[in-house]
């Protein structure tokens, strides 16, 4: 048999022994390419298989259609004081109108789901805000850093540890006894105070990334520097910064919620979540359970689904790295 | 399928072993029958993910998570491992059935000392105290040829270099002196002369002691000298079990055959290619029904690709599993022309293409506590010179750490000599500057070792191979794109490659795609630097067959 | 090994002057001076500028910075116009209940989160690991007053197991320790907080090791799952909480605000606090600065025991 066989296979090319009899459409001599998919469907695909992240996403898209959609369908009074509805229980009747709420009403008479829808306005606002600016500075600085030489860099990297070393809460706190107006003051003043760790983690990236065989290769090729720096490190170095991302969006939502509860927050009628939980000792102690559980559940969700999509993201563009 | 008479050491028979992942279940180890007697040993050969990892890791039942043995036995000294509870798995291993990993940089608990660690199977399974075991670990140690063990006792693995961890590594499996050693590449993370006195290392002890021992690798030279029968494995299935004369010399498996015929040797014939075989090693989740080799068999028929062969043999000392087995070794088909090309002849100048003279580069060693002052200099290359002539290729060798890559980088440009000359025609390249020093780029070009860190995971494979025309702003797009088709071909890959991202292609795959970029500008010198040695046998000989056939 | 740790303390001191100038130049531009509060806000101009003059507030900005900088190497946090005392003297007092405090809790939620982390690595994937990553998460998200405010809704006002504030009379931290239950509902808040973000590096940090070859080896040795989780993993797995724990110092000291303010704690978080809304900027600005200096302290401590306590870091 093996006679029969050796007649019949020809020798082609550099390439090795052929199989002659078999199916015409030849593999190409490199093997088939498999079809995965490409990078950014993959981690998304990824992402998608994350079930919890996709809730995630799902309770963050809740949260911005109620508090920014809500109002325009549900119109309640936020500006004139009503004492004689005050404190009213949800489902109680209002002496005035006789309404029932929700979720019942606060000490000036505001509708309480109403308050929260716009509080959360405010606290998605923000935390939306101060994240940009913490990225857009931080990545910046931190790239701009790790491509610098080591002197420039050990000295920019030493003010980012000493500016760390501040603890956030006290001198946000500090600051905003007198810069706390606005909803951009505040961003401003957290965004301040949180690119530092943007900065290093862009800083890192751009290091390991300038040592790579791939960059090496554009360089033989006779690359400039902001090729490399715009073709190449930035695009690979994206990745964890967007992770970082929604870490900060929770951070600054949550000390938003510090600086309210504090009394250091936004004042009426820009009250946040946290501002309205300012009292919330008061008012489990005079057992208004609905001006502080159904506030604080908010909080907590939007934090969380922040929290959850940060760690799907961080899973997701992980594989992609990591496959094969 | 042991000889008659002798009761093996290591018996294992049928096992099958599945990995069940979330979305697929992969057949690792399929119907795998072997067999090891005292004091021999066994040779597993195989390529990357043909499973002989797995089935070591089968035998001691340390399978990862989702592993499960699903069929077959194995017999440890006529006792069955399959099926026995942990607690009694627990006993035998490090006791009777030791395994030594490949690599011992994370395979020794980095925070405890080595002695602690050559001693914990002792105080485990002979019940010793500290003293008696720090002892036998001192005995151990010196059993394997540790210089100075005393004072290793108490130092930590960071201390020791790759052979000497090894040997500690060794040292722990031994130190119960276990009936069995499963050696899972032992070597390939060391360079070859250290290779040379770990496998002797163990050939001594596997006398002393009178242990069998499966020797994992996919190296045929580790084998060749150092086993007495040698399996060869190819997804997941035994293809080939003979001593290892036959398996050298007469092997009757397609398989084998072109395994062995894909490594170069000195004494070959500058001629002939490397045989090397087509495609890739088949997906372990979807094997394909019928022979597992067939795909890429040069006499695959329609019954191998509809029926499995089953590992038989007129002889029970030489088994192999094949419907058309081959006689011995392969004939080589002569493709290259003999000297040199007409177009490497017409290149040739006067004086050498690439000359170095006295190559210089030094790194500076700093220490002190406060002010980092300049102790000492490292010489990663100190006064090398050597040159190269259009049309031929040099071979630069030696053991990591000798400066090879660094003299690749200074040749083209990533780094600068602190001394000496480099020339291309005549030039000295890297003294020039701008746009004389873009243009001249175009010359000389690298492929790089680690065929996974040399493309930009971000870009698809057309924007890889445009990039280099479109830095040197050479040719229009429609040129450009005429260009990237024809290199994409040269190399081998298809041409639904150009859409796709790095991370889905193979090792091999994407060394042909860094040739092909190489390649773009029609570089006068490509410096490749370890090109094959993170790829595996067969698919090496492909890229080094491709490289040769596109050097003329 | 010596000359690694006098680097980095000689940097640690470069850290700590960048800290106290910034922060002094922060603190600058809400207040220069503390005149007002002093002389009253009906003070005249000349009064203002004499007072000034006397106590040094009208010298350029380099000089007031480098006297603060002398006064804190001796010790000197300043004086409190309002509260009448020595900065420093307000510190000792308040000081003791800060850290009975954090004290525990750190303590408390290591001794738990510690098992627990490895628990959800070992058992990953499992219902249990689920419930607990689940619960970890929710605590992870929340803030320490919400928590707080649920535990006093439901322990104190409900079932009055715990009483909802730590009452005023706990003056000293004698009283604190023979009260326990006064300081239950606190001490728990921040015991779930501290674990909630401690198990998560301790699961992750324990995933990490339980990949790696060693812990097979060990298994390959011969070991129980058990003995190999003690032997081999728990010390390795642990190596990060060090670091954790060395950023969790400055909490220690200048006290939990929030807890504090909260179940009314007399420590120097609800100092801090009484500061900010009485603008006692002198008490604010060396609150701030003892507590980077403790940030950085803390850095160092944890460093130092890294290279104690792994061999592969010692230089």
């Amino acid at each position: 048999m093996t006679e029969d066989l050796e007649n019949r296979v020809k020798p082609l090319g550099a390439t090795g022994l052929q199989v002659a009899l078999s199916d015409p459409e030849l593999m190409p001599e490199g093997g088939d390419v498999q079809a995965i998919a490409s990078g950014w469907r993959l981690a998304v695909r990824e992402f998608a298989n994350n079930k919890v992240a996709v809730l995630g996403v799902g309770i963050l898209v809740f949260f911005v259609l109620f508090c920014f959609l809500g109002p325009l369908f549900y119109h309640t009074n936020q500006s004139l004081t009503q004492p004689l509805n005050a404190n009213l229980q949800p489902g109680q009747t209002s002496p005035i109108n006789g309404q029932t709420y929700p979720l019942g009403t606060d000490e000036h008479g505001f509708d309480e789901l109403g308050r929260i829808m716009l509080g959360g306005q405010t606290a998605l606002e923000v935390g939306f805000f101060a994240a940009l600016i913490s990225i857009v500075i931080g990545t910046l600085y931190g790239a701009v850093s790790g491509l610098s030489g080591r002197l420039i860099d050990g000295v920019m990297m030493r003010f980012v540890d000493i500016v760390y070393s501040i603890p956030f809460l006290f001198i946000v706190l500090v600051l905003a006894t007198k810069f706390s107006a606005t909803v951009l003051e505040i961003s401003l003043l957290f965004g301040f105070f949180s690119w530092l760790v943007p900065a290093r983690l862009m800083r890192g990236e751009v290091l390991t990334l300038r040592e790579r065989d791939f960059v090496s290769a554009a360089r033989v090729m006779g690359s400039g520097r902001s090729r490399l720096v715009y073709r190449h490190l930035i695009p690979n170095a994206l990745s964890v910064v967007i992770v970082n991302v929604t870490f900060l969006v929770a951070d600054s939502i949550l000390a938003l919620a510090y600086l309210g509860f504090l009394g250091f927050g936004l004042q009426y009628p820009t009250a946040s979540w946290g501002d309205m939980l300012g009292n919330a000792d008061n008012y489990i102690s005079n057992g208004q359970w609905w001006l502080v559980y159904p506030v604080g559940f908010c909080l907590v969700a939007v934090v969380m689904a922040c929290n959850l999509v940060g760690d799907g993201l961080r899973d997701a563009l992980d594989v992609r790295l990591r496959r094969r | 399928m042991a000889a008659d008479g002798k009761a093996g050491a290591l018996e294992v028979t049928n096992l099958s072993t599945h990995i069940e992942l979330s979305r697929s279940t992969v057949q690792a180890v399929g119907n795998v029958d072997l067999a090891i007697e005292p004091g021999k040993t066994l040779g597993l050969v195989g390529e990357s993910g043909c499973g002989k990892s797995m089935l070591g890791l089968s035998i001691l039942g340390l399978l990862p998570a989702g592993g499960k043995i699903i069929d077959g036995s194995v017999k440890l000294d006529g006792r069955e491992l399959v099926g026995l509870p942990d607690p009694e798995l627990q006993k035998l291993r490090g006791n009777e059935v030791s395994m030594i990993f490949q690599d011992s940089q994370s395979s020794l608990n980095p925070t405890k000392k080595i002695g602690e660690q050559v001693a914990e199977p002792v105080r485990l399974h002979r019940g010793a105290s500290r003293k008696e075991a720090r002892d036998r670990a001192l005995e151990v140690l010196e059993l394997v040829g540790l210089p100075r063990p005393k004072e290793r006792l108490d130092q930590y693995p960071h201390h020791l270099s790759g052979g000497l961890r090894q040997r500690v590594m060794i040292a722990v499996a031994l130190a119960c002196e276990p009936k069995v050693l499963l050696a899972d590449e032992p070597t390939t993370a060391l360079d070859v002369t250290i290779q040379a006195q770990i496998l002797a290392l163990l050939d001594d002890l596997e006398d002393r002691l009178g242990m069998a021992t499966l020797l994992v690798t996919h190296d045929m030279g580790v084998v060749a000298g150092r086993a007495h029968r040698i399996s060869v494995m190819y997804a997941g299935r035994i293809v080939e079990t003979a001593s290892t004369q036959d398996v050298f010399g007469a092997m009757r498996h397609p398989y084998t055959q072109a395994l062995l015929g894909s490594i170069p040797r000195l004494d070959q014939d500058n001629t002939k290619a490397l045989i090397s075989i087509r495609g890739l090693p088949p997906d372990l989740a979807d094997p394909p029904a019928g022979c597992r080799f067939a795909p890429r068999c040069a006499f695959a028929t329609d019954k191998c690709r509809a029926e499995e062969p089953p590992l038989t043999g007129r002889d029970p000392e030489h088994l192999f599993a094949c419907w058309h087995p081959v006689d011995g070794p392969a004939e080589a088909p002569k493709v290259f022309v003999q000297g040199t090309s007409p177009a490497a002849a017409a290149a040739r100048t006067d004086g050498h293409l690439l000359e170095i003279v006295d190559a210089v580069r030094e790194y500076p060693v700093t220490a002190g506590a406060v002010l980092q002052r300049k102790v000492n200099s490292v010489k990663a290359v100190s006064g090398v010179s050597l040159h190269v002539d259009a049309g031929e290729a040099l071979g630069l060798v030696g053991e990591s750490g000798c400066g090879k890559t660094t003299l690749g980088k200074l040749i083209v440009g990533v780094e600068k000599p602190d001394a000496g000359r480099i020339a291309l025609a005549g030039r000295e390249v890297f003294r020039m500057r701008g746009r004389g020093l873009r243009r001249a780029r175009r010359d000389l070009q690298m492929m790089f070792q680690d065929p996974y860190a040399s493309l930009d995971p971000r870009m698809r494979v057309q924007t890889i191979l445009r990039e280099p025309l479109v830095i040197q702003n050479m040719g229009s797009r429609k040129e450009q794109d005429a260009k990237i088709r024809q290199l994409l071909d040269e190399v081998g890959l298809p041409e639904n490659a150009l859409e796709r991202y790095p991370h889905e292609f193979s090792g091999g795959q994407r060394q042909r795609i860094a040739l092909a970029r190489a390649l773009m500008l029609e570089p006068k010198v490509i410096v490749a630097d370890e090109p094959v040695s993170a790829l595996d046998v067969s698919i090496r000989s492909q890229v080094l067959n491709l490289m040769k056939r596109l050097q003329a | 090994m010596l000359g690694y740790i006098i680097r980095r303390i000689l940097v640690a001191i470069v850290i700590t002057i960048g800290i106290a100038a910034i922060t002094f130049e922060l603190l600058h531009l809400i207040s220069g001076s503390p005149v007002h509060e002093v002389l009253g806000r009906g003070a005249r101009p000349a009064q203002i500028a004499a007072w000034n003059k006397q106590h040094g507030y009208d010298r350029p900005f380099i000089a007031q910075l480098l006297t603060y900088l002398g006064h804190l190497v001796v010790l000197n946090f300043g004086y409190s116009y309002k509260q009448g005392q020595s900065v420093a003297q307000l510190f000792k007092e308040y000081a003791g209940r800060s850290l009975y405090l954090s004290g525990s809790a750190l303590v408390l939620s290591l001794l738990i989160a510690i098992p627990l982390g490895i628990a959800q690595a070992v058992k990953r994937n499992t219902i249990g690991d689920y419930a607990m990553t689940t619960l970890t998460f929710v605590l992870y998200a929340m803030p320490p007053f919400f928590l707080g405010i649920i535990l006093i809704d439901a322990f104190a006002l409900h079932l009055h197991i715990f009483p909802p504030l730590v009452p005023s009379s706990q003056t000293s931290t004698g009283a604190a320790l023979t009260h326990p239950r006064d300081y239950a509902l606190p001490i728990l808040t921040l015991t779930a907080v501290n674990i909630a973000s401690f198990s998560r590096y301790m699961r992750s940090s324990a995933l990490d090791n339980l990949s790696q070859d060693y812990i097979r080896l060990a298994r390959a040795k011969g070991l129980s799952r058990r003995a190999m989780l003690y032997r081999h993993l728990l010390r390795n797995a642990c190596l990060p909480m060090i670091t954790l724990v060395g950023l969790s110092i400055p909490d220690l000291l200048a006290g939990n605000l929030l807890v504090e303010v909260l179940f009314n704690i007399q420590g120097l978080g609800l100092l801090f606090f009484n500061a900010l809304q009485n603008g006692d900027y002198p008490i604010l600005l060396a609150y701030t600065v003892l507590g980077g200096i403790l940030t950085v302290l803390g850095n160092l401590m944890a460093d130092i025991a890294l290279t104690v306590a792994d061999p592969r870091v010692r230089i």
